[in-house]
């Protein structure tokens, strides 16, 4: 039986609960103590005091108090409530809605427990729990409108669209026709949301009416706007379309879709590029600082009006000194014509100016001259107009006319990026970050460029002039509280080119955590936004949680991270670090050399595990007590070189982590169906494998990496250890047959791949992998071969590249490839062999 | 090509934030977790702006059912501005501030970080009606400086000394926005207009009370929560409804 407390204790408990919702944790638990030496088995005073616990740290305990006080009073809400908050705090939400229910079963009428419930529900999208919870909480406090708001929303993300129309109605009748003030954001806000479940039903012609009646009161005006316009193009009511985007155009001419609308709703075909151009150049004349509407055209006019229309925008900006050009300009290149009548007519300004330059001031001249030369440079170094030398001579004249403009000297850097030459890339990059050491866009890219020439270090100190180091952690620590996560990403793949699986894991795991705050980071605003009756925000937001990880960060990180776990697979030895290539390789039989190898690679992890303590050490003596940014004290990791990660048992297994998502979310992602189809067949997990190959083959039959593992799966149902349960194989064999049939020849069915796609060097490394998977004795006319794809005129230094790795993967010897390759790019530095 | 486009308003780009959050971490040293983006632009949706690389062949679901609805798409951040109300202006005086601004170094001039301020401003002098705006600039920032005073008209309010982590010195300055205020009484007289007519036609004499009271939340106290960091960020003040 539950002890009763006396009413002095009952009223010191009831300071426990005071303490707790002043945030006066440490006075709570001691209040509570007082109580629980009189009554030892208090059960609601022990949850109290291990929620007072939970605030500062002291989670573990505080569960097991928590526990405790649920045997001693199974039969108290409390109990069962503070239990529930701490699972919420772990994060095990599926529990903490059992144990609320528990909580609300035994205290029916209890609004906390009620709420805290809700919230929980929405976080785990149980909507139909939601609508129950929102439907009671309603129903005992039905004067807030944030009870009737919350319930539509209830059913509008359930799907429920009538429902949820009707509840905001049902609301809106109790006002009995009383217009609130204008000021009122919630009720500006409820009828704009409602206005969007409307439209989102499809009937426009409603929600049109429905705006038209309400709108006007509505003070989120531009949103009004957008809609109003969209409504009536939708409508095709033109005229009246018309003048709504010429509204919105004139609020703000810098917005494509605007002009669109205009030109849908005045009806001007496509094709007439004369009265369109006039339309953009009306638009002009009324804001001439605009840039839209003299870029626009552009886009679509042809021949000469194109040269003209160019030649005029060009010279105005390079006049100007506008240093953007290029990348306003650099979208037309997928027109060839266009991209070369650029390079013309810029050329030309050079020409030109070189002979009647003396006409102008010399300053403006030669401000000019340097803008048009830094063009050229961005020109010719851009992957459609590429000429890497003329990029260089373009942009050592812009530097000699300009030598402090940090722009031209990170153009330079960048030509040397695709010269192959990361090394000399970073140098220059670092020319750019001198000329301004306090700008931190320059910096950034400074510290990328390092990384991308694998130097992990560097990259971190150059970060720390940005970061404030004093961070529990260091300058990393405040990265990753800042959550910079091209950072870590880079930081990863650098370390992963560098075989430092370690390091690389424990980075990509960070990028995977911060995208798990992202997805927690909703929670605190499920109460909020009710308050705050900014409802078309909250629900536009808790949809895009839901797609969180389709954000191009979260596919390259876990790519990555992918990679990582089966490179640790494939070659267990990189645990203790990284490894000379070959070692691993499939020729390599030398015990000897690979116990060599290996004794290397375990004393340089002690060295660096060694580094890291002490580092760690003289970050301790430094700040005894470092705070973080929210006033916790953080702790320090205690693994800060990954090796808890990269010491698993079963990588394959740890890369589901990251592919279970990446494959829900962008499951058109050629890559990630690939790296699918390779963890899976590594499983044995037959079906899987054959899924991620469909889904591959149905983007692009003929990816080059897709076909390599068409024919590696083919062979390997061939020589399966044992046979595949009868019916996985049918499916399977169905399956896969539709791809690459069993009665097919493989090498006919190889070499006519090598033939349809042989203008691609990407697709013919593939089939000639291909030919030596199929046919290893093949393997010196395979690497002769590969040779001679160095002769194509379309191979880029990226081809080239990869192909040391397949020369790798073959076991063959690099040197012949490299050597070629390093004479065809004399500037590069991706072929040295070391 | 940039657009310029609302954060978390009408269509909304929200998916954008990663993007918006690296953009800043890429050019300023004053950094936030993403929550204070998220508090943002859940607290005041009209205010902020993002400025955008038109994907070429546009975007691709701007014809989907839904209006507006750009979801799942997720072209180039070159620049943001990152607003919000004063919580607890000290003079009683509704006014914005601009908590950020940046745009990429390698689209500048282009006439984007003037936009997207004239689209914040406007926005709050509508949507909250505020009487000011108010920002901080380093005063070493001439570029900056420039385009809010002389092309936007900001005037210095004060200096504010150490205002940033590096010790650096801040120009504290504002701009009136009450010449772009609604005509609530305008506003007022098509409601008054409006419920005449429905009167009118239902017969109906009631003509409704204030309900202004209604809605509004029981005794709140105050809680602070800590979701951003940064001088000039300092703690947020949320209000809390009681847990009663």
């Amino acid at each position: 039986m539950p002890e009763t407390l006396s009413s002095k204790d009952h009223s010191l408990f009831r300071q426990v609960v005071h303490h707790f919702e002043m945030k006066q944790y440490k006075k709570g638990i001691k209040t509570a103590d007082q109580v629980l030496r009189k009554n030892p088995k208090h059960g609601d005073t022990q949850a109290m005091k291990a929620l007072n616990m939970s605030q500062i740290g002291q989670l573990e305990e505080a569960f097991a108090l928590a526990k405790t006080a649920l045997q001693n009073d199974m039969k108290s809400h409390i109990t069962w409530h503070v239990y529930g908050l701490l699972l919420r705090q772990e994060k095990n939400y599926e529990e903490a809605i059992k144990a609320y229910r528990f909580a609300l079963r035994l205290e029916p009428e209890s609004q906390p427990i009620q709420r805290d419930l809700a919230l929980l529900q929405m976080q785990m999208r149980d909507y139909q729990g939601y609508i129950r919870s929102r439907s009671a909480m309603l129903q005992t406090r039905p004067g807030f409108r944030q009870n009737w708001t919350a319930l539509a929303i209830a059913h509008h993300l359930a799907g429920d669209l009538a429902e949820a129309e009707k509840v905001l109605t049902t609301y809106e009748d109790t006002l009995k026709g009383a217009t609130p003030h204008v000021a009122d954001m919630e009720n500006s806000e409820a009828i704009l949301y409602k206005n969007t479940i409307i439209a989102e039903t499809g009937n426009v012609e409603r929600a049109l009416e429905h705006l038209e009646a309400v709108g006007y009161r509505c003070t989120d005006v531009l949103a009004v706007m957008e809609m109003k316009a969209d409504y009536l193009l939708r409508l095709d009511r033109k005229a009246e379309a018309e003048a709504a985007y010429t509204a919105l155009l004139e609020r703000n001419p810098d917005n494509s879709i605007y002009y669109n609308g205009l030109i849908k709703a005045k009806a001007i075909p496509e094709s007439d590029h004369k009265a369109l151009k006039a339309l953009y150049d009306e638009w002009v004349e009324k804001n001439p600082r605009c840039d839209a509407a003299r870029r626009i055209p552009l886009d679509f006019l042809e021949g000469e009006d194109f040269k003209q229309a160019a030649d005029a925008y060009m010279q105005r900006m390079l006049k100007k000194g506008v240093p953007s050009l290029f990348v306003n300009i650099k979208q037309l290149y997928g027109n060839p014509a266009k991209r070369d009548m650029v390079q013309e007519l810029v050329e030309g300004y050079l020409s030109v100016k070189a002979t009647n330059g003396s006409a102008e001031s010399n300053g403006d001249n030669n401000e000019f001259l340097s803008c048009t030369y830094y063009f050229l440079a961005q020109h010719y170094n851009y992957h459609l107009s590429r000429n890497l030398p003329k990029a260089m001579e373009n942009v050592e004249k812009a530097i000699e006319l300009s030598p402090k403009a940090v722009e031209y000297q990170m153009t330079k850097a960048r030509i040397w990026k695709h010269y192959g030459n990361p090394g000399k890339a970073a140098e220059e990059m670092e020319k750019a970050r001198l000329l301004d050491e306090k700008d931190r866009h320059i910096n950034t890219k400074a510290a990328k460029y390092v990384l991308r020439n694998n130097d992990n270090e560097k990259a971190l100190e150059l970060m720390s002039k940005f970061t404030r180091n004093e961070t529990v952690g260091g300058t990393l620590g405040d990265l990753h509280e800042m959550q910079c996560t091209w950072f870590l990403t880079e930081d990863a793949e650098a370390f992963l080119r560098q075989k430092k699986l370690g390091l690389a894991l424990k980075r990509f795991h960070s990028v995977n955590n911060i995208f798990d705050t992202w997805q927690e980071d909703q929670f605190d605003f499920h109460g909020f936004s009710l308050r705050k009756g900014m409802i078309r925000a909250y629900v536009d937001m808790v949809r895009w949680e839901d797609r969180l990880r389709e954000h191009p960060f979260y596919t390259r990180m876990a790519i990555g991270a992918v990679k990582a776990h089966l490179l640790l697979h494939d070659q267990p030895d990189l645990v203790h670090g990284p490894m000379p290539s070959g070692i691993n390789g499939l020729d390599s039989t030398d015990e000897n050399q690979r116990k060599k190898a290996l004794k290397k690679a375990k004393k340089e992890q002690q060295r660096l595990e060694k580094v890291e303590s002490d580092k760690r050490a003289a970050r301790k003596a430094a700040a005894a007590n470092a705070k973080g940014a929210d006033g916790e004290t953080k702790k320090e990791d205690s693994d800060p070189l990954g090796n808890t990660l990269v010491q698993t048992q079963d990588p394959l297994k740890d890369a589901m982590k990251f592919l279970t998502p990446l494959l829900r979310s962008s499951p058109q992602n050629i890559e990630a169906q690939c790296l699918g189809f390779e963890v899976y067949s590594r499983q044995n997990k037959h079906l899987l494998a054959v899924k991620c190959l469909v889904a591959a083959h149905s983007i692009d039959p003929s990816n080059p990496t897709l076909h390599l593992q068409l024919l590696r799966f083919r062979k390997s149902l061939e020589s399966l250890a044992e046979p595949l349960p009868e019916k996985i194989d049918e499916v399977v064999n169905a399956e896969f047959d539709k791809l690459l049939p069993k009665t097919q020849n493989l090498e006919e069915w190889n070499e006519s791949y090598l033939s349809a796609n042989k203008g691609s060097v990407a697709h013919v490394q593939a089939g000639l992998s291909g030919r030596q998977f199929l046919s290893p004795e093949s393997k010196p006319q395979c690497e002769q071969d590969l040779l001679t794809t160095l002769d194509s005129p379309d191979i880029t230094i990226d081809e080239a590249t990869a192909a040391l790795d397949i020369l790798n993967r073959w076991g063959s010897d690099k040197a012949a490839y490299a050597e070629k390759a390093g004479k065809k790019w004399p500037e590069s530095s991706v072929f040295e062999l070391n | 090509m940039v657009d310029i486009v609302p954060l978390s308003s009408y269509p909304s780009y929200i998916d954008l934030l990663p993007s918006i959050q690296t953009c800043n971490i890429t050019n300023l040293p004053e950094n936030y977790f993403l929550k204070y983006y998220l508090y943002h632009a859940l607290t005041w949706p009209q205010l902020s702006f993002v400025a955008v690389v038109r994907p070429r062949g546009g975007y691709k679901s701007s014809s989907t059912a839904i209006a507006g609805n750009v979801a799942g798409e997720y072209p180039k951040v070159v620049g943001y501005v990152l607003a919000k109300m004063e919580e607890e202006p000290t003079d009683g005086l509704q006014h914005g501030h601009i908590t950020s601004l940046s745009v990429m170094r390698t689209h500048r001039r282009l006439g984007i970080a003037e936009r997207l301020m004239r689209m914040s401003q406007r926005a709050m002098a509508e949507s909250h009606r505020a009487h000011f705006v108010s920002l901080h600039v380093r005063m070493s920032n001439v570029a900056a400086l420039r385009l809010y005073r002389d092309t936007l008209g900001f005037e210095v309010e004060k200096i504010e000394n150490g205002y940033y982590a590096d010790g650096e010195d801040a120009y504290a300055m504002h701009l009136n926005l009450q010449n772009m205020w609604l005509d609530w009484k305008a506003i007022e007289k098509r409601d008054a207009e409006n419920n005449k007519e429905k009167n009118g036609e239902e017969g109906n004499e009631d003509e409704g009370e204030e309900v202004g009271d209604l809605g509004k939340k029981d005794a709140e106290k105050m809680i602070r929560v800590k979701v951003g960091r940064g001088l000039g960020v300092g703690d947020l003040v949320e209000k809390n409804e009681s847990k009663a």
